[in-house]
Parts: C-alpha cells; structure tokens; sequence
C-alpha cells in the first residue's frame, strides 16, 4: 500500500511533467454536439405538445387527435360552441381578463409599498414581513387556496365567493412577485438617489416620489406582468373561490370540461388564446423593461431576466 | 447666500460597535477650502454625512452659522452635497438634474431656467441641457452634479471624493477648475478625499483623520512640513521613517541627540524633548547622496538598492547599514548617474530635516502597510462601485 502511494507522489520531473497527463485527446474547441442535441431534445419536448394542442384548435373537425383541415370556427365561426359565441366560453376570457387587470391593480402598488418598507426602514416588523414575502413561495397553493376557501365562507363573509373572494386570493398568492422585484432593485440602485433628492431639499416623501419612484418603474412595470401573467395562469386559486360559472375564469373552465361537458377543439381555441395573452404580457414586459432601462448603465437586466424567466 | 461658517463639536457617531468618528471638533470659516483627508475607514466620509443629515450624530453639536442642526433632517439645512457617485438622476435631462432642488427654494419659474443656465456657464458646460446623464463623460457628470448644488446657492458645499472615479490626469484638470471655481463663488467648501495630493494642492486648510480622531489640523505647508506624528508624515507623501533612540544626554543647543544603530545622529526638528524610542522622518528631496566614505556630520554609509526612472527625476532605493530603508529624489540633468544597483554610497542627513516624532509603538512597516493598504482598498472599493 504504501508503495503504490510513493509512486502516485513522486511525480515525473522536468520535461516529462509536461507530458504526464498526456497529449489532449480530440479538439477542445469543437462545438458541444451532446450538450447542444441535449437541449434541443428537451425543447422539443417542451414545446410539441403546446404546440399540437395550438394547431387542433384550428381543427375543422370535432377531433382532438385527427387533422381533418384547417379553420377558424373554433374561435368565431361556430354559432354555439365557438370562444365567440358560446356564452360561457367567451365569459371565460372575459374573466380572466378582469381577474388580471384588479389583481394586479390592487397587488403592484401594495407590493412595492411592501418593498419599499422592508427595505427602508428595517426593523423587527420588516425583518418579519420579508419572511412572509419568502414564504408564500415556499406553502403549497392548494393549502392557501383551501384556507382562504374557509376564511371567506366562514370568517370574513363580507368578501363573497366569486370576483371578490378570487381577486383577494390572488393579491395574496402574487403579492410577493411585486415585493421581491422592486427589492431587487431598490438593493441595486442603492440609497443615493434618495440622499441626493434630500439633499436638494426634497422631505422624505418628495424623494420617494420624484427620485426612487421613477428609478423604481421598470421593475414596477416587469412586476405587474408578472403578476398580470401569473394570474391568468392561475388555477388552484380561482378554482377555490369562484362561485358561479359566470365567475369561472379559462383556466377552470378548461379543467371542468376537459373530461366531458363542452369538449372539443373549443377548449384548444381557450388554451390558446390563454397561451397568447401570458406570452403577450411577457413579451410587452420584456420589451418595455429594455426599453424603459435603455440610459442606464447599472446591470439593471438581472431583475428583468429573473422576473420574465419566472412566469 | 452669505455665512457659510460650520463648527463641530465633540462630534461623535458609534454604528453598533464600532466608533466612526470619535469626539472631532474643528471650526471651519466662512469662504475657506477646508479638506478632511484620511485613509478609508478613519472617518471622514461619515463626518461629512453628519454634517449634509444623511446620519445622526451620537452625540455633538454641528453649527451652521450659529444654529445647531445636528438633528435636522438633511433637506432642512442649507448644504448641498456632490456625492462620489454624482447620484445624477438618469431619468432626467442635465437642465432638469440642474432644476431638481429650485422647486423647493421657490424660486420663480421665470429664474428658474436663467439661473440653470448660469450654474451650467459657471462648470462650462452650456448647451449640454438637454443631454441625458449618461450621455455624458464622468468628468462632465461631475460637473452637473456641481452645478445641481451650486444653483441652491448653499452655505457650505460638501464634496466627498468628487474626482474619486475620474482618471489621474484629468483629475488633475478637474483639481485646479475646482479650487478656482471655490475662489470665485466664494461658497465655504468640505472636501473629502484619501488623496494627499488633491488635499494638499487644494486646501486652505486640511484635517488628518485617523480612527475616527483628527491627528492633525492645519494648512497644507504646516501638515506637510511639521507632521505631528509618523502616521501623518507617512500619509502624506513619500516621507522616509527610522527607528531611532533618543541619547539621554542633550546638550541643550536646540538639537537632539539620536542612536540610529551605531551611528550617533543629530537632529533639529520635531519633538526635540523626547525620551526613549522614537520615529525619525526625512523627506526624500532633503536626502544627499555622497560617494562611499565621504565624512561629515549626519553622515551613514549605505548602498543603493534599486534606481527607477521617473523622467524629469530618478527615484534612488537606498539601504543603511542600519537597516533602514531610505528613497531620494535625483534630478535628471542629462549626465548619467554615478550610481547603480549595489552601488556602496555615503548618506548625508541634514540635522535641520531630520523630525524626532513620538512613537506610535508600531514598526515602520506597520505605519507604511496601513496608510498603503488602505489607499489601495479604497481605489479598489472605487472601481467596484
């Protein structure tokens, strides 16, 4: 035994220790084949499916699985099961919709007010507060949404089920999208700016609004897509407290009726109109971030990159 | 307009549990160009976020003309600040950078744009309005920040490192321009730098911090000439220290009788009554170069240890036979030196150069990595940020 580690000591000396480990086998340049097929396989993977539910809601037939030639009528031909015409579908749409645009009205300013606070003025109440910022990513959906379920049927029965109750969900489960951006880049941008404004007379007020607030909006902006995004995906939650089907948004509708009920390429035309209005809000997000941090010289594109890879 | 007079005093703030200024005062008078230099970490950027009410003092009083506002929140009180970073807005044009403040002087919105104009005259940069910050070069971000302070119209501009970011030689542009812009608007000026140069070329007075401490205050000619202690005479400048012991018996000429190994030394400044070990410092442009064996007093034989060439001046590495490490100053007259690596030479000590300082009780290695290593962490910790 210890022979055999003598001679793994001793290494070769001189010029024969440039040779030790061997000339290099094959080019070290080349271009990565199994890393690069690798992910092509998986992108592929990921998207084929997405991408055969998309072209079988333009199926002319009833099928899900045959091609029988192309069409619309899924979207607006069909007088009664189409996303136009048939009233529950286009309802659907509609409500996710209007679920989007409260939540995150009502969530983007709470949020950053969150950030704000728990950034600026630390203390034992902020300290806690980022916590639950952290862990409402970390509780499982199902568990929020089935305890809010009882909060607003047995506690607080002033929020009724339906509207109400799911944008109160929603602002909770997406509240920490807007707190953990804005926090990103209030840590990035620094208390300087705030400082500055102060110093040319601005109150503390006047310097969040005039200096921190305009610094603040790409991540202001990139937050409420996220969350606009975010809630148009969602499902645990709205599917907990909506009420009626009027109340139903696509993403339970969908689920509802995908094993019987309204069938069909239909539910392919909501799923994609669904996968339009998330990639939309992405793509706005991440055009507009460009375009709204394009005088900035600070690495500003951590929180965009971060933020727009979440959804 | 008009005052301009800052008085601290027993200024005091403790973060936790450390202590970054410690008990300073110092009167600072209407009009004058007053700098606080130091390494990092000794102090004077805090001192200065004291006075502009970025931080509460622990203790102490800050006067501003007469009035303590030590408890004032910072847009209460009439200073204005160029930060290090320039911290322009970038969502705004330099003319609205410039404009920022004037909203909360009531200033009428008539005088307004002509007095933004004027602020831009004043740091040369008319027809820059309508350019966006990062449109422009550091030096010329500097100078809106200048102009956003200067338009309010501040008792006292507080500047911390503003040439901090810029490179050397356009620094060194920006030195004069300030210092003359200082004389002309006549507003009083703190000034914040590490840069014994930029404090020393530009003050009328200066303050030397040290852990939180003032070591020593006084004109540039009084700081750089008669350091008080090995720690200032080190940080400003190239200045050569030795370890040295006082010889119990002076003879009372208003000299000072100093061991230096085996070599018996005189010395005629400085602390002249000190006992025991001391630190004796030397400027490099009062060193003499000799050749080997040249008597005289103050005399210590040496060798030359390195010579680098500078242009105008060589720089001369010496080494006595002490041990002691020593560098002078050559001018380059067109003749070649008579000196090279290994070379044995005589080194001549004039008495009336030689400064007996106290001893700090650290080697002179110790004293030298400190005011070194801190300047070095410093422009790191500037080019990260």
């Amino acid at each position: 035994m210890a022979s055999t580690v003598d001679q793994s000591v001793a290494a070769p000396s001189g010029r024969e220790s440039l040779l030790w480990r061997g000339r290099p086998r094959g080019n070290p340049w080349r271009r990565p084949w199994a890393m690069e097929g690798f992910t092509w396989l998986y992108i592929i993977w990921s998207i084929v499916p997405i991408a055969i539910a998309v072209l079988f809601s333009f199926n002319k037939g009833a099928s899900q699985a045959t091609w029988q030639g192309f069409s619309t009528k899924w979207y607006v031909g069909g007088q009664v099961t189409s996303v136009l015409h048939n009233p529950s579908l286009h309802h659907a749409v509609i409500q996710t919709l209007i679920l989007g645009a409260l939540t995150t009205l009502i969530t983007v300013p709470i949020g950053v007010g969150f950030a704000i606070g728990i950034d600026r003025w630390r203390s034992r109440t902020s300290g806690g507060l980022n916590f639950v910022m952290i862990f409402s990513f970390v509780i499982p959906e199902l568990l929020l949404a089935v305890a809010l379920f009882l909060l607003v049927t047995q506690a607080f029965t002033f929020i009724r089920l339906g509207t109400p109750a799911e944008v109160a969900g929603l602002v909770v489960w997406n509240i920490s999208w807007p707190a953990i951006i804005v926090r990103a880049r209030l840590v990035t941008i620094g208390r300087t700016y705030e400082e500055a404004a102060a110093d040319l007379g601005a109150s503390r007020m006047g310097a969040i609004r005039r200096a921190l607030l305009p610094m603040l909006m790409p991540a202001i902006f990139a937050s409420a897509v996220l969350v606009f995004a975010s809630t148009v995906d969602d499902f645990v939650i709205v599917e907990q407290l909506s009420s009626t089907a009027n109340t139903q948004p696509m993403s339970v509708l969908i689920y509802s009726n995908v094993h019987g009920g309204l069938s069909g390429p239909a539910l392919n035309a909501l799923a994609t109109i669904m996968l339009i209005v998330s990639l939309l809000a992405a793509l706005i997000g991440f055009f507009a971030y460009r375009w709204m941090t394009r005088g900035e010289r600070t690495k500003g594109g951590a929180e965009a990159l971060t933020g727009i890879a979440g959804i | 307009m008009g005052g301009g007079n800052v008085i601290v005093e027993s200024l005091t703030k403790r973060f936790d549990d450390v202590t970054a200024v410690d008990d300073i005062s110092l009167e600072i008078q209407p009009g004058e160009f007053f700098s606080l230099l130091g390494p990092s970490g000794c102090g004077k950027t805090t001192t200065l976020r004291l006075v502009a009410g970025f931080e509460q003092p622990t203790s102490g009083r800050i006067l501003l003309d007469g009035v303590d506002v030590a408890r004032w929140p910072p847009h209460r009180r009439n200073v204005n600040t160029v930060f290090q970073s320039y911290a322009l807005f970038p969502f705004l044009t330099v003319a609205e950078n410039v404009a920022f403040g004037m909203k909360y002087k009531s200033v009428p919105k008539s005088e307004v744009s002509s007095r933004v104009g004027e602020a831009l005259a004043l740091v040369q940069l008319s027809g820059y309005e309508k350019r966006r910050p990062n449109q422009l070069s550091g030096g010329q971000q500097q100078r809106v920040a200048l102009a956003r302070a200067l338009v309010l119209r501040p008792s006292v501009l507080l500047l911390d490192e503003p040439l901090g970011a810029l490179d050397a030689k356009l620094r060194r542009t920006l030195q004069v321009e300030l210092g003359a812009l200082q004389k002309q608007v006549g507003i009083t000026f703190l000034y914040v730098t590490h840069d014994q140069e930029e404090a020393l070329t530009m003050s009328d007075r200066l303050a030397v911090m040290n852990h939180g401490r003032i070591v020593q205050l006084g004109t540039p000619e009084e700081v750089y000439n008669e350091p008080a202690d090995a720690y200032v005479a080190d940080f400003l400048g190239v200045s050569n220290l030795m370890d040295a012991r006082v010889e119990p018996a002076g003879d009372g000429r208003g000299s000072c009788r100093l061991r230096l190994g085996e070599f018996a030394l005189e010395a005629e400044a400085g602390q002249l009554d000190a006992t025991g070990s001391v630190k004796v410092a030397i400027r490099p442009e009062r060193i003499d170069v000799f050749p080997y064996g040249t008597d005289g007093p103050n005399h210590v034989p040496g060798m030359v240890e390195r010579l680098v060439f500078l242009g105008s001046t060589t720089q001369v590495f010496l080494r006595l036979a002490t041990g002691s490490a020593l560098q002078t100053l050559l001018r380059n007259d067109g003749t070649a030196l008579p000196y090279s690596q290994g070379t044995p030479v005589s080194v001549g000590l004039p008495a009336d150069a030689l400064r007996v300082l106290p001893d700090p009780g650290v080697s002179v290695a110790e004293i030298h990595d400190k005011t070194l290593g801190d300047q070095l962490l410093d422009v790191t910790s500037t080019a990260s940020s």
